[in-house]
């Protein structure tokens, strides 16, 4: 992480550095540097949560109003992307949110690591979204969810080439699901720890030089702000497509 | 290294977006490409992932979104009654001032018939004092005439009998003729009539 000795990689950040190694049927599921914020954000999001709620107040304090402030976005995502035929899956959207958005803005705390950088983590949970509302309209549709690969009111000669068409956007979605926020994460933080180097080497070059580091040190506090917006809209993007995938799953067309 | 290059080429299947960008960085950086594309951290990412992301979803729907949302419900359900209870004040507010209202109309339309009940009956006791005096009067007024009638009848025979008496008395001393007082009176009340007649007419 140090970059005192000059620039180091920006992708130095990324790497997965084992604390305590396990292993499990043979597989290497050490707990990592990555484990450990995951955690965090799961540990952070619920102790936040549970003694935001421990009053309980008809009138709430701060701390409440933040929590019901989420809870209510969430829910109101659901409520208008799904509908009420989505209240059983809202817990798992809130989780999806919750752990998202933590992750992404702890993440963003210097020396901490960022889980949602890694496009296994993302791919995994695109994947899981995936599999799952394909799972929903196959039980809810039975074979009549095949139809959705069918455009409504298209041309007859146009059809074959339609459906094709759809069969590939169907199955690319958890690729741009995880990608998006995948990419995003990258790009943001190489970004930051390029302005962060570029900043900490010029000003090792010391006398006047001093001063031009003030430049990318500018650079990085407003690229901090958009990566403070970034984690959170891109916590919000994911789960607003999950619950549009679901829509589609439960709704077809 | 042959692994190495298996496992490379499976990571490049699953995320073909993400070697893109893996490319560039590759060529620049001295390492081997990006992390995250070292498929050998996988499974500890992916056990974990499952392990945590697990807990955190039993965490948020044993405990947190029931509590979140009974809060929530109770509130709506607070904000609901009140308001139903608001409702109903207003409703009984604006039903007793109907009443009063009601009761104020009642109230003066008797106090309008009291009222008028009052001046007719008034008026018919004026009425009754007067037609009484007027009757008194009435009477006092005829007796008054009687009375002067037959004052003026009794004067007026009187009259006659003083006309005859004089007649006789003149026509014995102018003609020396000695009249019954009978004949003269007869004669008298004639003329009396006569005159009486010339009068009306």
């Amino acid at each position: 992480m140090s970059n005192s000795e000059g620039m180091h990689s920006p992708v130095e950040q990324f790497e997965i550095k084992p604390l305590v190694e396990l292993s499990l049927g043979g597989y290497d599921v050490s707990f990592t540097n990555s484990s450990l914020f995951m955690l965090l954000a799961v540990g952070v999001s619920a102790i936040f949560l549970i003694s935001a709620m421990r009053r309980a107040d008809m009138v709430p304090g701060r701390m409440q109003g933040m929590a019901e402030m989420m809870y209510e976005f969430v829910a109101e995502m659901v409520r208008s992307n799904v509908g009420s035929e989505g209240r059983p899956y809202f817990p798992f959207i809130f989780t999806l949110f919750v752990f998202l958005l933590f992750g992404n803005m702890l993440g963003l705390i210097p020396y901490s690591y960022t889980f949602t950088s890694q496009i296994i983590v993302t791919f995994a949970m695109a994947a899981f979204v995936f599999v799952g509302v394909t799972i929903i309209a196959l039980f809810k549709h039975g074979l009549h969810f095949f139809s959705f690969f069918v455009p409504a009111g298209a041309p007859k000669v146009l059809i074959p080439f339609l459906i094709v068409i759809e069969v590939i956007s169907y199955f690319v979605r958890p690729v741009s699901l995880s990608v998006r926020l995948f990419a995003n994460m990258l790009a943001g933080h190489t970004m930051l720890k390029v302005f962060a180097g570029l900043a900490v080497m010029i000003s090792g070059a010391g006398g006047l030089a001093m001063a031009g580091s003030l430049l990318p040190f500018i650079a990085l506090i407003g690229l901090t702000g958009l990566e403070v917006l970034v984690a959170a809209l891109q916590a919000y993007v994911f789960t607003i497509l999950t619950c549009m995938y679901l829509n589609d799953a439960l709704h077809l067309h | 290294m042959t692994e190495n290059t298996r496992n490379r080429l499976t990571a490049i299947a699953v995320a073909l977006p993400a070697f893109m960008s893996a490319k560039a960085f590759a060529a620049g950086a001295s390492e081997p490409g990006l992390p995250q594309l070292d498929i050998a951290t996988w499974p500890s990412q992916l056990f974990w992932l499952v392990v945590l992301f697990g807990a955190g979803y039993l965490v948020m729907a044993k405990i947190v979104t029931p509590r979140i949302g009974a809060v929530l419900e109770e509130r709506r359900q607070t904000v609901d009654g009140d308001l139903e209870k608001a409702r109903a004040a207003s409703a009984d507010a604006a039903k007793i001032r109907a009443d009063y209202e009601s009761d104020l109309e009642k109230a003066r339309i008797e106090a309008a018939e009291f009222a008028k009940q009052a001046a007719m009956e008034a008026s018919k006791k004026a009425e009754a004092a007067d037609a009484k005096i007027a009757r008194k009067l009435a009477e006092k007024v005829g007796a008054a005439e009687a009375k002067l009638a037959e004052a003026k009848s009794s004067a007026m025979a009187n009259l006659n009998d003083v006309a005859a008496e004089a007649a006789m008395a003149a026509v014995a001393s102018l003609a020396g003729i000695k009249t019954s007082s009978a004949q003269a009176s007869k004669t008298a009340s004639s003329i009396a009539t006569k005159l009486a007649k010339q009068e009306t007419n």
